[in-house]
């Protein structure tokens, strides 16, 4: 087996394993920490995709903004109210996962049906067309962004615009009566 | 196999250096600290004390841990190698001679950016894994500190790159000097690519980056948590922040990431701002100074020699400035520093189109 192979593997077998054990652990904080590990492994795997700007951006925007947002509600928010949360489930199948349940396997549906229909005969349109190791790719997103998604970027930066407005309000001092 | 036996080798060397160098930096902070005092600093070990700072570490590393009854293990252990695995894995990206770089990647300056944003994290897990309300507030600190002062520093920056239109960091040093491929002109208007020097960096090819370099240093030093941004360790009101549950090695990990964290951002704006590894000393006439302090060994040499005055420069007001209060220190980040940052970003748009 190649080093990349093993690398590979490796990042994928953290990913999976740290977020199953997001999910099933009981101790929140360390949940947390470990989602931390999945997102830092799965930019790992971004880098393996030749996406190196989405593996860097995945760092910046999950694990600096996200995840430290995350421990902060956490870390501010009371004891008592999380001892409530940490409570275990009793059972397996009870109505409040049902939702969740739902949600989870339609996603394994859509899943399993892209596999399914996937064509083999595709793989060599994609080998001919991927980014050498060395590329810049930066270039190519400006430039996309500039011309063919310059609406849905000028869309997204009114969306943060008003994210910004809104946050500054709600953090200004109440009107002294 | 040589490959990979390159790139272990370098990682090596550059953790050696990290270690030496903070040796080196706590040794020149005692010094430094004792003068502007009017004392003597450490004078028993060694002459004039210069072997205090391996009388210290060997001190360190024969200390016991201790861990706290109510800490969380897994996390305490964790958190002094992440913060400091943190600030190492930024030194893969920076350049240090000509032709001298770890991993030259096209992303440099966002992937140092990034990478620095994990040490908040790893600061939580120490706040957080120590189970002490005085860890927690100064973690809490720290942390809402380092990000406020992300924004300013991370403008600051972006208008550099914007004159020198590349993230990778050799790029950018190579436009500042008389290797560059582009041109190069000294306040935008005189064509100084043969004369090269001081002329050639880019706070004097723009020199509205001198402004973008100040915000830079300032929200540097908030970013190392170093005086007068140390809120998050307060000896007065909070011990000693988030590390104050850690002894012996760990403690030392985290001194070393301190200390490394000030000479990768101090780095970083050399690079950025005062040309990197190219020479201070200008062409002048038949006198080629710029060409002969030109080379691998002398590349090292400038970014050493520059760095170290950024470094000392930082512990220079670190002894000399009283500590912000938190309310100061926000209105300052968002009030003063963010705007100059946005203006300095847009002149750089502007001189961008104009000038060059």
């Amino acid at each position: 087996m190649r080093v990349e192979q093993i690398i590979f593997y490796a990042l994928a077998a953290m990913v999976l394993g740290s977020a199953l054990l997001v999910v099933t652990i009981r101790n929140l904080v360390r949940s947390i920490f470990l989602f931390f590990v999945a997102l830092i492994s799965l930019s790992g795997l971004y880098i393996f995709a030749s996406a190196d700007f989405i593996a860097i951006a995945q760092i910046v925007i999950y694990v600096g903004g996200v995840l430290v947002l995350m421990l902060f509600a956490f870390l501010l928010s009371n004891k008592e109210l999380l001892n409530n949360l940490s409570r275990p489930v009793n059972r397996l199948i009870n109505i409040s996962s049902l939702p969740g349940f739902l949600l989870a396997s339609a996603f394994l549906f859509v899943l399993i049906s892209a596999i399914l229909n996937t064509e083999i005969s595709w793989l060599g349109y994609v080998q001919q067309n991927h980014f050498q190791p060395g590329d810049n790719t930066v270039h190519n997103i400006g430039i996309s962004i500039m011309t063919r998604y310059l609406l849905p970027f000028e869309a997204v930066s009114m969306f943060l615009m008003m994210a910004l407005i809104g946050a500054a309000h709600l953090a200004r001092k109440g009107q002294k009566i | 196999m040589n490959f990979y036996l390159t790139y272990i080798l370098v990682a090596t060397c550059l953790f050696a250096f990290t270690a030496l160098f903070a040796l080196m930096a706590v040794y020149a902070e005692r010094k430094l600290s004792a003068f502007m005092q009017d004392r003597l600093g450490p004078m028993e070990v060694g002459s004039y004390g210069t072997l205090q700072a391996f009388a210290d570490i060997l001190k360190l590393l024969q200390k016991e841990f201790i861990i706290p009854a109510a800490a969380d293990r897994v996390l305490f252990f964790t958190a002094p190698v992440l913060i400091y695995i943190a600030v190492y894995l930024g030194f893969a990206a920076l350049p240090w001679a000509p032709g001298l770089i770890p991993s030259s990647l096209n992303l440099g300056v966002f992937y140092i950016f990034a990478i620095i944003s994990v040490e908040t994290v790893g600061i939580l897990m120490a706040g957080w894994g120590s189970n002490n309300k005085y860890a927690l507030l100064g973690s809490m600190r720290s942390v809402a500190q380092i990000i406020s002062y992300e924004i300013p520093a991370g403008i600051a920056v972006i208008s550099a790159v914007m004159i020198s239109q590349s993230l990778n960091l050799q790029e950018v040093t190579l436009s500042q000097g008389i290797l560059s491929t582009g041109a190069v002109n000294f306040l935008g208007l005189i064509d100084v690519k043969n004369i090269g020097g001081f002329l050639a960096w880019n706070i004097f090819q723009a020199p509205h980056l001198i402004i973008a370099y100040i915000i830079y240093f300032i929200a540097s030093l908030a970013e190392c948590n170093r005086a007068p941004f140390d809120i998050p360790e307060a000896e007065s009101e909070l011990v000693a922040g988030f590390h104050v549950e850690y002894s012996g090695m760990r403690f030392a990990f985290i001194f070393l990431a301190e200390y490394s964290m000030m000479f990768l951002v101090g780095m970083l704006g050399v690079i950025l701002f005062l040309g990197g590894w190219n020479s201070p000393l200008p062409n002048v006439g038949s006198l080629e100074l710029a060409t002969w302090t030109t080379s691998s060994a002398w590349g090292v040499f400038w970014v050493m020699v520059k760095t170290m005055l950024v470094v000392a420069t930082q512990i220079w007001i670190r002894w000399t400035l009283p500590r912000f209060r938190v309310d100061q220190l926000m209105s300052f980040c968002w009030k003063v520093l963010t705007p100059l940052a946005f203006l300095c970003m847009l002149i750089s748009g502007v001189w961008r189109l104009t000038m060059m």
